[in-house]
């Protein structure tokens, strides 16, 4: 539920309220991220961004200054812990000039680490950080400012009280300055007076939480937004990435509507298994290729992708089993030429070991991949890897993702299951997607005779007839031959 | 270290020192007013005539306020004689910035 409340009228300098419509609203220019918050942060207040040491607060907020310094909004950024230079340096290793912002006016980084040698003596207030704020904001007529890590500024109080009434102070005049702010603040795991920070809650007028955690051993970082005067957002917990592109927010952005509708046939790679499936995949629909190991997955896939990419298409082809050369020389025995394909562009191959990040930076990988490929079709080879980026929540997730990005995109998406088990039909769910995958293409290895026979059957074909025998078939010198029953 | 203590906090400038100090206030705010008074008060009793206090209103002259980095006001910071001495708050607490300012031994 997005609808706005009674709270969500702002009131006027007067005190009075205004009357209630859509808010104004900066986009970060974090990808994702201002999808979630239907737009971005709101113009002109204070969003508070809250998570625990290294969740990626500061880099939300720093990359939302320097798309402000792009968009001909200057900005500040209030520096209460680290220093500066380490903030310039971090950011080179990102790619990102702050100095060169800095000297355009664009950028300012203020150093605001208190003296920690200063005595304290009576009471005080922030009324020097706050001129020199003012100086600057008018000298560089900033737009945003980010104040990272306010926590440190109040730990100077030893009264909660005074803590409160300077930080409703600096809000006051973030407010009268009509800036846009992002203030983040360290969290402390719970047990450490949890509501200190609480009214700071209340404050803002947006307020974003991050963590990091790990599950399984695999690190993720997710993003929640807890709640958005006047606004709707995103509800969930979405997963994101810092990568050397910055923050990447990745929103389940697909609902089944903005799928789009299949399109027409398009070949399998092989005549005959075009007549078995009433003349081969649908366009922009789900292909799962389930089969114990070594029974022609990968093998069936390649014929696909060989065939695409003759055409003049392209594939995208995500490995988790092997490395690009050594699936290129694979495929050499049933005579699949994929090295030059893979030179003109046509097919990219990548690969990754499924344990070597987080499901949320293989997300960003595969959905970065797509968009700049813009391939016809995609494969997953296999999906029973993907249970190794933490967890089978966490292939599911991630299956999921890809495969709404790709009906999204009208990809045709083929994902390959490895079974282990005999009881083949049990597996071919593959970690909970069947129910949205279209067609299901079962491949098994029989001993009849004294031979291995291998056999394929098409399970089920959504929206479209299809053979329901089994059909043997062979992995030739010259890719896969269906036999004529 | 006893060895400046005083009784009764009298006069402590070893060898006839200048003391200078950079007071940084806002306007008239009562913390502002009050440090100055502590600060005038403080002289007055303890550095007599051998003192100088260029006041500071970050109001007026931010930038002297950004250079020094002072945040918080008001802030007492002791150039001469040297090492550089921090005091933030209205200075209401005596002893304590008597004891800062290595004006008496520190009783802590």
């Amino acid at each position: 539920m997005a609808t706005p409340t009674r709270r969500a009228q702002h009131r006027d300098a007067a005190g009075l309220p205004k009357r209630r419509k859509e808010i104004r609203k900066i986009p970060t220019g974090i990808v994702g991220l201002d999808l979630v918050l239907g737009g971005g942060v709101p113009a002109g207040r204070m969003t508070l961004v809250s998570g625990g040491a290294g969740s990626g607060k500061s880099m939300i907020g720093l990359e939302c200054l320097l798309h402000g310094a792009a968009a001909g909004e200057p900005g500040i950024l209030v520096l209460f812990e680290e220093r500066a230079e380490a903030v310039r340096q971090n950011a080179w290793s990102l790619g990102w000039d702050l100095a060169s912002l800095e000297q355009k006016n664009r950028l300012c980084l203020l150093a605001a680490r208190l003296n920690p040698e200063a005595v304290i003596s009576g009471d005080f207030s922030i009324k020097g950080l706050l001129a020199i704020l003012d100086q600057q904001v008018k000298a560089m007529r900033a737009r945003r400012i980010v104040i990272d890590a306010v926590d440190a500024l109040l730990y100077l109080y030893d009264s909660p009280l005074r803590e409160r009434q300077e930080l409703y102070a600096l809000h006051e005049w973030l407010l009268d300055r009509g800036l846009t702010a992002i203030m983040t603040v360290k969290t402390v795991p719970q047990e450490e007076a949890p509501s200190r920070y609480a009214f700071l809650d209340f404050m803002a007028d947006c307020v974003i939480h991050v963590d990091q955690r790990i599950t399984a051993q695999v690190a993720t970082r997710r993003l929640r937004v807890m709640k958005y005067r006047g606004s709707g957002y995103g509800r969930n917990e979405y997963p994101f990435v810092i990568s050397p592109d910055g923050v990447t927010v990745i929103p389940i952005t697909s609902n089944v509507l903005q799928h789009r509708s299949p399109g027409p046939k398009v070949s399998s790679g092989q005549a005959r298994l075009d007549d078995v499936l009433a003349g081969g995949y649908k366009r922009g629909t789900s292909i799962l290729i389930v089969g114990t190991a070594g029974s022609g997955k990968t093998t069936l896939a390649c014929v696909f992708a060989q065939a695409a990419c003759q055409r003049g298409e392209r594939v995208l082809y995500l490995n988790f089993e092997e490395s690009p050369e050594s699936m290129v020389s694979n495929m050499l025995s049933p005579g699949l030429a994929l090295r030059p394909l893979i030179k003109t562009g046509r097919l990219v191959v990548q690969s990754y070991l499924p344990e070597a990040m987080g499901v949320e930076e293989h997300l960003f990988h595969a959905l970065k991949a797509l968009d700049e490929v813009h391939p016809q079709h995609v494969v997953v080879d296999a999906i029973s890897a993907c249970q190794r980026m933490g967890s089978e929540h966490a292939a599911f997730e991630y299956l999921m993702r890809i495969l709404n990005a790709c009906k999204e995109r009208g990809i045709t998406c083929i994902y390959l299951n490895q079974t282990t088990g005999l009881d083949i039909v049990s597996e071919i769910s593959g970690i909970g997607i069947s129910s949205i995958i279209d067609t299901v293409v079962l491949l098994r290895q029989l001993p009849i005779g004294g031979v291995m026979k291998r056999q394929l059957i098409v399970m089920k074909s959504r929206g479209s007839k299809h053979s329901e025998q089994f059909h043997e078939f062979r992995i030739t010198d010259r890719g896969i031959d269906l036999v004529k029953t | 270290m006893n060895v400046r203590r005083r009784e009764g906090g009298r006069s402590a400038t070893a060898g006839g020192e200048t003391y200078v100090f950079r007071l940084f206030v806002a306007g008239n705010d009562s913390n502002s007013t009050q440090a100055r008074e502590n600060l005038a008060r403080l002289c007055e009793e303890h550095l007599k005539g051998s003192h100088e206090i260029k006041t500071v209103d970050v109001l007026k002259d931010a930038a002297t306020a950004h250079k020094n980095n002072v945040l918080v006001i008001p802030t007492l910071i002791l150039i001469q004689p040297h090492p550089k001495v921090t005091v933030l708050g209205n200075l209401s607490d005596t002893r304590q910035v008597l004891a800062a300012l290595r004006l008496i031994g520190d009783e802590r």
